[in-house]
Formats: C-alpha cells, sequence, structure tokens
C-alpha cells in the first residue's frame, strides 16, 4: 500500500470530499475490501445511499481511479475513502489471485499515466484530514418546538401533494379518454408527443414517477411489431387507469405513493416496521442499465433467493441522471453473496435494499425448483397481475425449454414437450450459440409482450443472457 | 372493441354482459376507462402468446471432447480474450486452452472457421449448420448428394478426405467440379494442396483448358510443386519465364569446386522492379530451373541471398507457391543458415512448413531480436512449447525489457504485440517468469498485454483442474 494521508489530503478536490470520505472509512460501509499485491491494485463496494454497490478500484502504483458512482467529483468520497482505509488499516483488505472482471474492463480501457505526485487542485481551499474526522461530531441539539413545527410544515406539504397529485390524476383519466376517442391508432403513432405533454403537465402536478412511467410508452410501444402496438397500448393504458383508480382508494399507500409520485426514502425503509427482511443466499442474475426519457438513467439488479424453494426474487434498484455518464455495473452476473434485504412495502415485494452482506459465496447450480406439472409458463405473472395489476415487468423462473427461431429470426422461449403451443417472444436478438443449447431453468422479465431473458442454467453451466 | 379503440369511438354496446355490469353507471368516459382497464387486465391474465408454426429448433450444440474451463479461470480467460484484437488472436487464446486439456464456454468463444483446434471441429460443422448449410456429418460425400451440401460443407467433407482417402475425393471433385461456378470451382481445386501427389498429376493438367484462368493458374503451381511443366518454355521474347531468366544473372564462383551462382540482376527503374515482381508471381520455380538448366536443389543452392532483399523477398513467395516439398525445405534450410535478414523470409515458407521448422524460426527471430515484431505474422505454429531458455538465449529478454522501460509509445505497442504473441507460445514456467521480469522491468502489472501469458501461467497443466 503506498498511499498516506497527505497524499490523500492532495488528490482530495475539497475539504466537504474528505468530510464525506471519514464517514464512509467504516469498515460496515465496506462488504468487499480486496488487494493483489503484484498488480498494485486495491478495489472494494462500498455500500453508499444507492440500492446497488459502488464500486471503486485504485491503482496503488500512479494513484488513477474508477468508481461507479455518478458524483461528479474526482476523486469521489468512495474513492478517497477507500485510499483512506487503505492508509490507515492496510489489514482490512484480503489478498486476491485474480482480479474481478469489472476491474479488468478499467484495466483494459484505461490510459496508463507516469506516476504524478499528487497535488492539490489550483484554487481549492485547504483541505485537513483532521478536520474531516472531527467534522461529523458535532451534531446540534434540536429543540422541541422546532421539532414539531417542522413535522407540521411537513404534514402541510404531504396535504398539499396529495391535492395536486389527485388534480393530476383527474386530468389523466381525461387525456385517456380522449386518446379513446380519438383512436389507439392515432395515439400510436404520435404517442411520443402526446405522452411527453401529459408526463409534463403531471411532474408539475407532483405525480413524478407516473410521468416517468408514461414518457416510458412510446418507448415500449415501438420495441413491438405494428400489429402488436394496439393491444399493447390498451394494456399500458388500461394499467394507468387501474393505477389511478387503486391510488384514488388509498393515498396513503406506500406502493402506490411509490409508483404515483414519489419513492420514500432509503432511511425509511430500513427503519419500517412493515419492511419484509429476508436474510438469505442471493444470486446476481443479471442487470439491466436504461437511459429513460426524463433524462434518468434506471439501474436494476435482479437477485434471485437461493434459499427459497419457490423462485423468489429481489430488484436493487437506482436512478441517476444520464448526464452523470456511463456507469459500470455494480455486480457481475453470477455473483453470489448473503445479505439480509430489506424489502419496499408492497403487495409483492421485489425491490429492496441491501441492509447488511455477509460475504461473498462461491457459484455453483441452482436449487433444484419444484416446477411442478404446470405447463402455463405465465402462471406467475397471471397471479401478480391479479394482486397489483399495475405491475409492468414480472420476473419469472421457466421451467425447462429452450430457444427457437421463428421464420422472420425472432427468437422465443418456448418449454419442452409444450402441450398447449404456448412460446414466449423474446426481446431484442439472442446470441446463437443459445439455440443449442437445453436450458435446465431460465430466469427472464416478461413485461406483457416480451420477454427479457436475464440467465439460465444448461448442461454448459450458468448462462449470462441479460 | 378492440377495432372501435383504434380507429377511436364508444365500445359500451360492443362489452360483454359481463363486463358492462362492472362499467355501467358511470359517464361515458368512465365507461370507456372501465371497460379499457378490464380489457388491459384479460389481455395480461386470460391470454397467452401463441408459438407459430414455424418455430424450428436447432440441434443441439454438441459436447467436445474435452472438459470446459473451469469458472475460476473464465475472468482470466475473458481478459484475455477481450484484449485478442481479431479473430486469429482469439483462435490463438483457444488453441493455448486447448493444449492445457480445455475448451472454452460457448458463450465466452465460438470458433468461426476452420483455424481452430480440431477438438472444436463438432461446434464448427454445429455453426455450418446454424447457417444454413445442410451438414450431414455421419453421411458420407458421393456424387449422389453431392447437392445436398453446401459449398463450405462440402468443402470441410473433401478437406477431411483428402487427408484419409486423397483418390476418392480427387474423383469426387474431379466428376462435381465441372458444373460449379468458377469461385467454387477454385475452392474445390485448392483443396488439391492436402495429400498432393503424382497420382493427382493427369487430373490438374486436364484444368489447363478451364474456363477460368485462376483455376489454370492454381493448378499450374500444384503441378510445378510435383515438378510437371505447365506450358513448355518457347524461349520467345513473349514467354514470361524467359523475361524472368533476364533478371537473374548466370555465374561461376570458387577457385578449386566451380558451381554456378544465381544472382538477381540490377535494376535500372521502377517499372523494371514491378515487372519483375510480377513474373515472379506468375512463373513456376520448376519452369525458371528447366530454364537455367538445372534442378531446384542447386538453383536454390546457388542464389546469392542478401545481393537483393527485395528479390529474395519474391524468390521465397515463388518457393512457397510453386516449390517441391523438397525445394521449400531446402529453402528454409537455406535461410535459416544464412542468417541476418534472410533469414526472416522464411516467413513466407511459414504456411507450408512443418512444425520443428517453424519453431527453429521463431528461436531465430527472437535471437536476433532485429525483426523481433516478425513473430507476430507467423502462422500456423504450435503452442506451448517456448521455453525461458529461448528468450535467454539471444538478446529476445533484454529488447522486451528495454522496451517496457523506455517511453517510447511505438516500441511500447509493439511490445504488447509481442507479449501476446509469447503469451500463445509458451510455456506456464515461461510464461510466469516473463510476466515477473516485465513488470520489473516497468510494464503496468495490471496491464492488458499480460493477460494472454497470465492466463497461460494460471493453466499450469494437468494439475489446474484440480
Amino acid at each position: 500500500m503506498e498511499f498516506d494521508l497527505k497524499t490523500i489530503e492532495a488528490l482530495a478536490p475539497d475539504q466537504a470530499s474528505l468530510s464525506a470520505a471519514s464517514k464512509l472509512t467504516k469498515r460496515t460501509n465496506w462488504p468487499r475490501l480486496e488487494k493483489h499485491e503484484q498488480q498494485a491494485l486495491i478495489w472494494g463496494e462500498c455500500q453508499g445511499s444507492g440500492s446497488n454497490p459502488y464500486r471503486v478500484v485504485v491503482d496503488t502504483g500512479d494513484h488513477g481511479y474508477k468508481c461507479t458512482c455518478p458524483s461528479r467529483k474526482f476523486p469521489c468520497k468512495h474513492t478517497l475513502a477507500l485510499m483512506w482505509i487503505a492508509a490507515t488499516a492496510p489489514a482490512s483488505f484480503a489478498a486476491a489471485n485474480t482480479t474481478p472482471e469489472w476491474v479488468n474492463d478499467w484495466l483494459g480501457r484505461r490510459r496508463k499515466t507516469t506516476p504524478q505526485p499528487a497535488q492539490p487542485v489550483p484554487g481549492a481551499e485547504a483541505k485537513r484530514i483532521g478536520e474531516a474526522s472531527q467534522a461529523d461530531e458535532s451534531t446540534a441539539i434540536e429543540d422541541i418546538a422546532a421539532l414539531e413545527r417542522r413535522e407540521a410544515a411537513q404534514r402541510k406539504r404531504a396535504e398539499s401533494t396529495r391535492e395536486a397529485v389527485s388534480a393530476g390524476l383527474d386530468e389523466l383519466d381525461q387525456w385517456i379518454a380522449d386518446q379513446l376517442r380519438l383512436g389507439l391508432s392515432g395515439f400510436v403513432d404520435a404517442s411520443s408527443d402526446r405522452c411527453r405533454r401529459i408526463a409534463a403537465r403531471l411532474v408539475d402536478m407532483k405525480a413524478a414517477a407516473l410521468a416517468g412511467r408514461i414518457d416510458e410508452i412510446p418507448s415500449r410501444l415501438m420495441a413491438l411489431r405494428s400489429e402488436e402496438r394496439s393491444d399493447a397500448a390498451i394494456r399500458e393504458l388500461g394499467k394507468l387507469v387501474l393505477l389511478a383508480k387503486a391510488w384514488r382508494s388509498e393515498p396513503d399507500d406506500p406502493e402506490l405513493k411509490r409508483l404515483v409520485s414519489t419513492s420514500e426514502p432509503r432511511e425509511q425503509v430500513l427503519s419500517s416496521p412493515d419492511a419484509r427482511q429476508v436474510e438469505s443466499l442471493w444470486e446476481v442474475l443479471g442487470e439491466k442499465i436504461e437511459s429513460r426519457r426524463d433524462g434518468l438513467v434506471s439501474h436494476s439488479t435482479w437477485l434471485l433467493d437461493l434459499k427459497s424453494a419457490t423462485p423468489q426474487f429481489a430488484v436493487l434498484l437506482d436512478f441517476f441522471p444520464a448526464s452523470a455518464g456511463r456507469r459500470s455495473n455494480a455486480f457481475a452476473p453470477g455473483d453470489r453473496f448473503n445479505a439480509r434485504l430489506v424489502f419496499y412495502p408492497s403487495r409483492l415485494p421485489l425491490r429492496a435494499l441491501v441492509v447488511e452482506r455477509m460475504g461473498e459465496v462461491v457459484p455453483g447450480a441452482w436449487p433444484d425448483f419444484a416446477f411442478g406439472t404446470a405447463k402455463d409458463p405465465l402462471a406467475t405473472h397471471a397471479s401478480h397481475q391479479d394482486a397489483a395489476p399495475w405491475i409492468a415487468d414480472c420476473p419469472l423462473m421457466l421451467p425447462p425449454g429452450a430457444i427457437l427461431l421463428d421464420d422472420r429470426g425472432t427468437a422465443w422461449w418456448q418449454a419442452e414437450d409444450e402441450p398447449q403451443g404456448i412460446a414466449l417472444p423474446i426481446a431484442g436478438a439472442v446470441d446463437q450459440t443459445l439455440l443449442g443449447l437445453d436450458l435446465a431453468a431460465t430466469a427472464a422479465l416478461w413485461n406483457g409482450a416480451r420477454l427479457e431473458l436475464l440467465a439460465a442454467q444448461s448442461e454448459f453451466g450458468r448462462l449470462d443472457l441479460a | 372493441m378492440r377495432d372501435c379503440w383504434i380507429t377511436g369511438g364508444a365500445t359500451f354496446d360492443l362489452a360483454p354482459a359481463g363486463w358492462k355490469a362492472i362499467a355501467g353507471g358511470a359517464s361515458p368516459d368512465e365507461q370507456e376507462r372501465r371497460l379499457l382497464a378490464i380489457a388491459a387486465q384479460a389481455l395480461d391474465v386470460a391470454l397467452r402468446p401463441a408459438a407459430p408454426t414455424t418455430l424450428k429448433r436447432r440441434p443441439p450444440l454438441p459436447r467436445l471432447a474435452l472438459p470446459i474451463l473451469p469458472a475460476r479461470f473464465r475472468p482470466l480467460l475473458r481478459a484475455a480474450l477481450k484484449h485478442a484484437a481479431d479473430a486469429r488472436r482469439k483462435a490463438r487464446v483457444a488453441a493455448l486452452v486447448a493444449s492445457r486439456g480445455f475448451v472454452l464456454h460457448p458463450m465466452d468463444w465460438m470458433p468461426s472457421d476452420q483455424n481452430s483446434p480440431d477438438v472444436y471441429a463438432p461446434w464448427v460443422d454445429w455453426q455450418a449448420s446454424m447457417n444454413g448449410e445442410r451438414l450431414a456429418p455421419q453421411e458420407k460425400l458421393t456424387a449422389e448428394n453431392w447437392d445436398e451440401f453446401y459449398p463450405a460443407a462440402r468443402r470441410l467433407v473433401l478437406a477431411d478426405m483428402r487427408r484419409t482417402d486423397p483418390t476418392s475425393a480427387r474423383m469426387l471433385i474431379e466428376a462435381k467440379a465441372s458444373g460449379e461456378p468458377a469461385e467454387v470451382r477454385l475452392a474445390l481445386v485448392e483443396l488439391m494442396r492436402f495429400g498432393l501427389s503424382a497420382e493427382d498429376v493427369p487430373f490438374l493438367k486436364s484444368l489447363s483448358a478451364d474456363r477460368s484462368g485462376k483455376v489454370r493458374e492454381l493448378a499450374g503451381r500444384l503441378l510445378a510443386r510435383l515438378g510437371e511443366h505447365v506450358r513448355p518454355s518457347d524461349g520467345g521474347p513473349d514467354d514470361p519465364v524467359a523475361e524472368l531468366a533476364a533478371f537473374i544473372t548466370e555465374g561461376r564462383s570458387g577457385f578449386i569446386r566451380r558451381r554456378t551462382i544465381y544472382t538477381p540482376a540490377k535494376l535500372k527503374s521502377q517499372v523494371q522492379e514491378q515487372r519483375r515482381a510480377e513474373l515472379f508471381e506468375i512463373c513456376n520455380l520448376v519452369d525458371v530451373t528447366e530454364r537455367f538448366n538445372t534442378t531446384e536443389a542447386e538453383f536454390i543452392g546457388g542464389w546469392q541471398f542478401g545481393a537483393d532483399n527485395k528479390a529474395d523477398i519474391l524468390i521465397a513467395r515463388m518457393v512457397a507457391a510453386s516449390g517441391s516439398e523438397a525445394a521449400l525445405t531446402q529453402m528454409a534450410d537455406t535461410l535459416i543458415a544464412e542468417g541476418g535478414k534472410p533469414a526472416l523470409f522464411v516467413l513466407h515458407l511459414m504456411p507450408r512448413l512443418d512444425s520443428r521448422r517453424k519453431r527453429v524460426l521463431i528461436r531465430l527471430i527472437l535471437k536476433e531480436t532485429t525483426y523481433l515484431g516478425m513473430i507476430n505474422l507467423a502462422e500456423g505454429i504450435d503452442v506451448d512449447w517456448l521455453e525461458w531458455d529461448d528468450l535467454t538465449n539471444g538478446q529476445a529478454l533484454a529488447a522486451l525489457r528495454s522496451a517496457a522501460g523506455g517511453k517510447d509509445d511505438a516500441a511500447r505497442r509493439g511490445l504488447d504485440d509481442v507479449l501476446e504473441t509469447i503469451g500463445f507460445l509458451a510455456t506456464a514456467t515461461t510464461a510466469a517468469k516473463l510476466i515477473d521480469d516485465m513488470v520489473a522491468a516497468g510494464v503496468p502489472p495490471a496491464a492488458p498485454s499480460l493477460g494472454l501469458l497470465r492466463l497461460n501461467a494460471s493453466l499450469a497443466g494437468p494439475g489446474s483442474n484440480t
């Protein structure tokens, strides 16, 4: 380890970064800390404010670094914290024989520079490690009256938000009726403009989450063949009607609030007695990083509970501004770890946060899920729709099957010995090799019209399909 | 109802009675919204995508004779594959892994052509069948089922037949080639180089009347390798052999044992140089030697290497194209014995050289060091044999160290390529030593160019699968 605190001080962009980094130097923030001495690398995963951990790698030779967080400060607080741990507690890093793939990725991309002595950023004010360490020790004591005032203001804000959202949903209802009157054929053709307009209105009316969903409708429609788009439009708009009705009947329901206006903060989920916590062995099935029309990038990591007898899933979901640049994946598909997750309260808990990670586990096969004799691959989807009809994507564990091609070259998943002529069309192109593999079990997302493959088990072992 | 919504308008009257009961008793707009919500739910819950009748299942990907590379080596493998710039280099990674007793996971790499290690042959066949080529490996190719095979699949089978049963293969080509277009005919005749023998002479001579100039030229070269003349040299001004002979000066050398020597004539212009190059391309060795009334062996033995490098390259190419096996090995041995720059012209003979001579050439390139980068051009070399002594015998290691420690970007890029090639040629022990040496000399420990060496070193042999 070639770090001393002076170097870190010099690299830090400002005092605030150092103060923030000091709070992240606790071992509990870092479920993984490793080093490769021959390659002069240290890396770690920091459980930051997002659902997905940030991956940080530092070249101890030339102080090059990379963090997956969206911060615009370079180096960010996570990088500084990793260096800080390396300087003060080098024993925290476990020696690794090989570098993980995400580290290799970075190494392959980066341009190696000649080591430069760390220089303070010109113009930056003086920064001190000592100051940063003490910064969080003084906490202001609030008086009770101030607390009450703040709570009252919060209640007032919540009430005004509810009124605004309610008015927004009225506008949405009218807009849907207008689309039906004008014809869905016209709606499909002009969906981009029409959705943008109502989405902008809903943002003004504080229904930001619903606006984001409506903004994505055009791209969901365009991903389908033209003859499928009318049905898809019926499904998308029908679900909006259901969601609006559900919210009106239970505006304080946390799931509905999350889908219509905004998500509750992470701390609230962690402390909520209604939030289910599950400690288990989890496997990363795959990740989806999608740029949305509202300028955000959604980053979802799908996990599979390996200790559950029936397939149980979890998703770690983060949003960050697209302007923060391309972001590396938080996990490698196939990673396994013991962890306690807390699920956001909902009818079908899926979205989760990692409360605590307890170490990595060697990869292997999936448990033998009893698929039973039920031949309907969408049975889970149907039951999810019954419980929460507004859900867009439903994770499925499909029974033994294979990928087949139709005469247009579109790929379909079909169960082996399928008697009822059911096959599920797959979104996008598939690797040609996949067409020759028997899939013992396939994890995928069904959006009502297309299957998005995440991972599968085959005679060649695990297949990353995301 | 769907059609009505598509064109625009009220659907209430068209709805089933049960739906009407739920949707009724509200404003017309609300009725439509309710019906839309029910329809959306019905689409999701009650309907299943029907499999098209045209769905086709590909034959299963065959199992190979070697086990799949254990999962723990996959990060190293992926890093090496990522760094390998083209298909040829990726195939080299596969060859290295195959030499250590493993095959790659089909989702990491699939063979793209005939240059893959033999163990992948079943996958090459499988790929050919994927591309619509009707390949029936269990079925013997005959004149009757000729049309059931696509050209690429036929080439595969015929190349195999030429190695095991050259007469039958020739008879098939003889019987069927004339009915094929020129391009396919050329590829078929090209296969005659496998197991080429005197028995093939009559067929090859019959091709002198072929409609395609390229086929006639190729047949001529193959005949020349068998010591046969294609066209009688008339010695006239239009005879290319005579014209080429004018560019070569015949002389005598030695005081006690007089022997004939052949020296390239001095050229006066660029035009002459260009013409000489063309003539070397179109003339066959056997015709040139006849012109000088000598044998191939005496002609090569008497050639004055080093007098004109360009002429040396041209004659090496001519021998590679049309020389007999004996001429080829004599040429290679003579060039290597010559040393210096001419020795490197053996590269032009590489595709036809046996593996022992190829190794000698690689050792020579490493020893000479002046043209170290040329080892990247060597093709079809064995994997896993280069020892540490081969690097330390000459100046190779010193040259690599100096490139690693220097600041010359071009030299470092050259070094990256050489390290990658050595990563393929070296034994595991050599690879491990070279990594340490290069890191000590200044190559960043995590440099992607060390990727193949690292994979090589980690796959130390039969023990690596434990």
